[in-house]
Formats: C-alpha cells, structure tokens, sequence
C-alpha cells in the first residue's frame, strides 16, 4: 500500500527535473510537485537528470563521431 | 505581547557614530552600503585602466604605454573588474536585499559579515599595490596561465595571495547568504514565495561554495610550482599546462554564472514593478536558473577549443554549450512575457533592465557563435571574444547593478534619485557602450587580436571608435557618482512603498529609509 504514492513521486521528481532543465514547468504540475515533492527526491533526482543528460550528449557524440568516420 | 514590546525597544538604536560604525559594524545595511562603495571605487579602478588600454588603442603604433605596462592594465583590469566590482556588488545587494527580502532582522552572522566584507580592501588593496613591486603587476592575464604566470616577478605572488583572500571572502559570503535564506525566512515565506532575486542568490551562493576552493587549489598549484619545486604545471618537470586551463576553467565558466544570476534576479524585480504584473512563469524562472547552474560545470572546456583536444570532447562541449542557451532563452522570453500588454513605465531602473534585456540578449548570441568549434577556432583570442564577453558582462551585469541601484537608492537613502539625471545615465551608457563595443565584433572577424598594444592598419577606424566610445562610456558614469551623492545628501522624500508595482516586503512593509534594525519582529507572510 504504502509502494504506489513513493513510485508516483519519484516519476513526478523525474517529470519536475525533465522540464527544469527544459526551464518551463505547467503551474498546476508546479503546484502538486510543491506539494507532494521532498527536497531530497528532487536532488536525488536532478543527480540522475544530470548524469542522463551527459550520458545522452555523450552518446550523440559517439554517433555523430561514429557517422563520419564512415 | 508586552515581551515583543520590550525586545523591540530593546533594539530600538541606531548606528555608533563615527569611523568605527564602519569598522565594527555587523549591521546588514552598513555592510551592504561598504561592498556597495567597494565596488564603485573598484570599478573606477578597473575602469581607468581600461581607458588607458583604448587610448593606447586609439591609433596604431606605440604612444603612451610599453608593450608590458599594456599586458599589466588588460591583466589587472579583468581582474579588478571581476573580482572587485562586479561581484562585490552583487554581494552587497545581497546584504542590503536579502534579509528585508525575507523578513530577518540581520544576516545570519553578522561578525562574519563584518570579516568577509574587510577582507576585499586588503585583496584590493594588494592588486592595485602590485603595480608599484619591482618587474610591475601580473601581465598573463587575468587567467594567469601558467607558463607565463610561473615566470614572473612577486606581483604574480601578490595576485595569487589576493584571490586566495578574494576567494575566503566569497566563500563566508555564500555560507552567509545560504545559511541566511534557509533559516531565516518569516513565517508564510515559503521558498517558492522568495522573490526572485533571493532565489538566484541562493542559487548563487552554491555556485560559490562550489567552485572557489577550485580556484583556490589551482592557484595554490601555482604558488608551489613558483617557490617549492612542484611541477604541476611545468612541461619540462612532467606536468601539464593544459591542465591548469582545465581547472581553472571548471570554475572559471560557473563564474559566468556567478556574475550573471543575481543580475537575473535583480531585472526580475524590476520588469514586474514597471510592468505592473506578477513575474511571467515565476516557478520556471527558478528552475531555468537552476539549470543553468547545472549546466555551467559542463561546459568549461569551450574556453579552450584552441588548447588541444579530441574531436569526440570538442563535439561534447559545443553541444553541452549551445544547449546552455535553452533556459537562457527562457527567461529572455519570460521578461518580455512579464511586459506584454504591462502598464509600463520607463523610469531609470526600468530603462537600465530594458537595456539589459536587449544587450545581453546580443552576447548570448555572440556566445552561441563562439560555441561552435570551428568558428570558435577561427575566432579564439580575437577582439570578437573580447565583445561578446563586454555584451554579457557590462550591459549584462553591470546594466543591472545600475538598474538595482536607481530601483533600492529610494529605499536606502529615503531620498528620490534624480530621474533626469538618471535617464541622460542611462542614454549615454547604452550609446557610449555600443561606439565602443559593438566594432569590436567586426575587428575581431577581420582578425584582430586581443591582448596586443599595437595592431595593422585596416584596423585603425574601429579603433578609434572604440577609444571614443570608452571615454564616453567611463565619464558618463561619472552622472551615476552625482546622482548617489545628490540622493544621500538629500531630494525629494522617498515613500515607503516607491514604486506602486513593486511587491517584495521591503517595499510593502518598512519605511524608507528602514529602520537601522528591521524586522526585529518578523512578518507574517501571507
């Protein structure tokens, strides 16, 4: 019982930090995050955000550097 | 009831009289109207130095100063510039803003405060004293890399010596500033209720933490690599020069930010006030301003395309840049968002955040350009460089602590600036500033390098234009020193809420001039 709200949180943390790095964020979707979100979910989850989108850039590289080569 | 009568009377008591109010002082506003002077003589300072370098500028050839005394002024006119101006005055902002912002009575440590603060005298002090040393002051660059920086003379030991003492300064500032806004706030001021301009401090203030002891230990590695016989960044003992470039850099770009995100805040106090509407998109400005805190430790190495690295990092770190721009554009559009269809007015501070808008807007541009590696290339060290990074840091940053200033000067001194005075600032500034410049762009494109007191003849007309842009744009701040002055010495009464538009609790709440000791009873935020 007490699984589902954490699993919808950490997803919510996710959403909150997906569009923070985009910069816009909904004000209904701000107003349950600032609600339902704790500090630490939020930089637990910008940590990962920080470390996927780095990953990504790196993989767009390897691609890019990967096409040309051929 | 009777109890917070008496707390209240019991800090009912101004300043001390006399020198030592200033010395001893542990008063938020003292402090803040110290950094606020600090960094008004500083950047004077910086900016006689700058003068120097254009009328050097004006024409080709050598004619008023030795190609080392010229490496000397750009050195220590960055320098000056960035560690003395620009940021001090942010600090002091923060000092004058942050506590009435939030409803504290005080920064959270007050003697620290008082510490922080008189550190940058001594900083500043020994900077300018490097002139006078045998071999004059430091002439690598305000980057100080290393080899060059390794070979000179005891100024270079004087320059690492004040930005370890800059460096502690900052650092007790930032714990000061963050410690401040995470205990102190009234009851009701929830963080998503802070103004703006306490967000970004916040913000900020991390950034600070995060990134000064960098710096420290590079320039540490420096002073070693000088007197004790380490070779950190000496080719011929095994280290690496680039390396140094690195480190320095992996503070060097969040210092952008350092230098641009209480700029943000400031301009997003003042668009809504003009404007005459909330903030467009409040939340999204705090997260777009977190974003780009994250993402300036992912970028450093775009100030050193030209050093030697491979394709794959090149490509990351054009990406990582260029991305950068998102959250930038963000606010952009949420400033002219917070206008649209505004009851504006265009007094002083609004014109100067206009202005702000306008011309940072034009380096970030010019920044997304330099990302891109291969124009980059073609471009590294070129008077393009030189422009972009004046585009995002005077009418940047310096647009709005001039902004800042004409919008609190009321509040500070009680008094109402002069507006006509204020406006012909404002329009002199920004023409000045585009003489000296937006050629410079051009100049670069044809080739021109920086750092160097001669240069070919095609480049002559530019030139001097620039040279008359700069002693336009230097004497027309000579306005802003009248116009403080007129307003400390007296004027037109300042309500206490001055500008109608204008929301945060300094304005709806305390006099102005506040009281010496504000908020000694906090306020219930709703």
């Amino acid at each position: 019982m007490e699984q589902a709200p954490r699993k919808t949180s950490f997803l919510q943390a996710a959403r909150a930090v997906f569009w923070s790095f985009f910069g816009v964020r909904k004000r209904t979707d701000y107003d349950s995050d600032a609600v339902k979100l704790t500090l630490g979910q939020v930089i637990a989850a910008g940590l990962i955000g920080a470390a996927l989108f780095i990953a990504v850039l790196l993989g767009v590289v390897y691609l890019v550097t990967h096409l040309a080569a051929k | 009831m009777e109890a917070t009568h008496a707390l209240d009377h019991g800090h009912d008591h101004g300043p001390t009289t006399g020198l030592m109010r200033w010395v001893k002082s542990t008063n938020h506003k003292d402090i803040g109207t110290m950094y606020l002077w600090f960094a008004f003589i500083m950047l004077f300072a910086g900016g006689c130095l700058a003068l120097l370098i254009r009328a050097e500028l004006f024409q080709p050839g050598l004619q008023i100063v030795q190609p080392e005394f010229f490496n000397q002024l750009t050195t220590l006119h960055g320098l000056i510039m960035v560690f003395g101006a620009i940021m001090p005055a942010f600090v002091g902002f923060a000092n004058w803003q942050v506590p009435m912002m939030i409803g504290a009575p005080d920064m959270a440590f007050p003697r620290m405060n008082n510490w922080s603060f008189w550190l940058l005298p001594v900083a500043g002090g020994m900077l300018i004293a490097s002139f006078f040393v045998p071999g004059g002051a430091s002439a690598g660059g305000w980057t100080m890399y290393p080899p060059l920086f390794l070979q000179g003379g005891i100024s270079n030991d004087m320059t690492i010596f004040a930005v370890h003492i800059l460096g502690v300064s900052s650092i007790m500032g930032a714990i000061n500033i963050v410690t401040t806004i995470l205990n102190m706030r009234a009851p009701g001021m929830t963080l998503m209720k802070m103004p703006l301009f306490v967000w970004t401090w916040l913000i900020t203030a991390y950034l600070l933490i995060a990134v000064m002891p960098v710096l420290a230990g590079a320039v540490t590695m420096l002073l070693t690599d000088r007197h004790f016989g380490t070779h950190f960044f000496n080719a011929a003992g095994g280290g690496d020069p680039v390396m140094f470039q690195h480190i320095f850099w992996f503070f060097g770009h969040p210092e952008v930010y350092i230098m641009i995100l209480p700029a943000f805040g400031i301009v997003s106090q003042i668009i809504p006030a003009f404007a005459r509407k909330p903030l467009f998109g409040y939340a999204s400005m705090v997260y777009a301003t977190a974003s780009i805190a994250i993402l300036s430790f992912i970028v450093w190495a775009h100030h050193m395309f030209t050093t030697g690295m491979p394709t794959s990092a090149q490509l990351f770190f054009m990406y990582a840049t260029m991305l950068i721009a998102v959250p930038t554009g963000v606010k952009v559009f949420n400033w002219v968002a917070t206008m649209w269809r505004g009851s504006m007015t265009f007094e002083t501070p609004m014109l100067f955040a206009i202005g702000f808008v306008c011309l940072f807007t034009i380096g970030g541009f010019t920044g997304l350009v330099l990302a891109i590696t291969p124009v980059d290339i073609q471009l590294q060290d070129t008077y393009y460089v030189v422009a972009h990074f004046h585009y995002v840091l005077v009418s940047g940053a310096l647009y709005a602590i001039f902004a800042g200033v004409y919008f609190w000067l009321p509040k500070w001194t009680g008094h109402m600036y002069d507006e006509k005075l204020g406006k012909w600032h404002f329009w002199l500034s920004t023409i000045f500033f585009n003489i000296l410049f937006f050629p410079m762009h051009f100049l670069g494109l044809a080739g021109m390098p920086r750092r160097i007191p001669d240069y070919a003849l095609q480049f002559a007309d530019f030139n001097a234009m620039a040279t008359v842009g700069a002693f336009g744009f230097g004497l027309s701040q000579l306005i802003l020193l009248v116009v403080v002055l007129k307003c400390i010495k007296g004027g037109e009464k300042a309500a206490g809420h001055t500008w109608e538009g204008a929301e945060s609790l300094e304005w709806t709440h305390l006099s102005s001039p506040p009281p010496y000791h504000s908020f000694v009873i906090p306020p219930n935020v709703k």
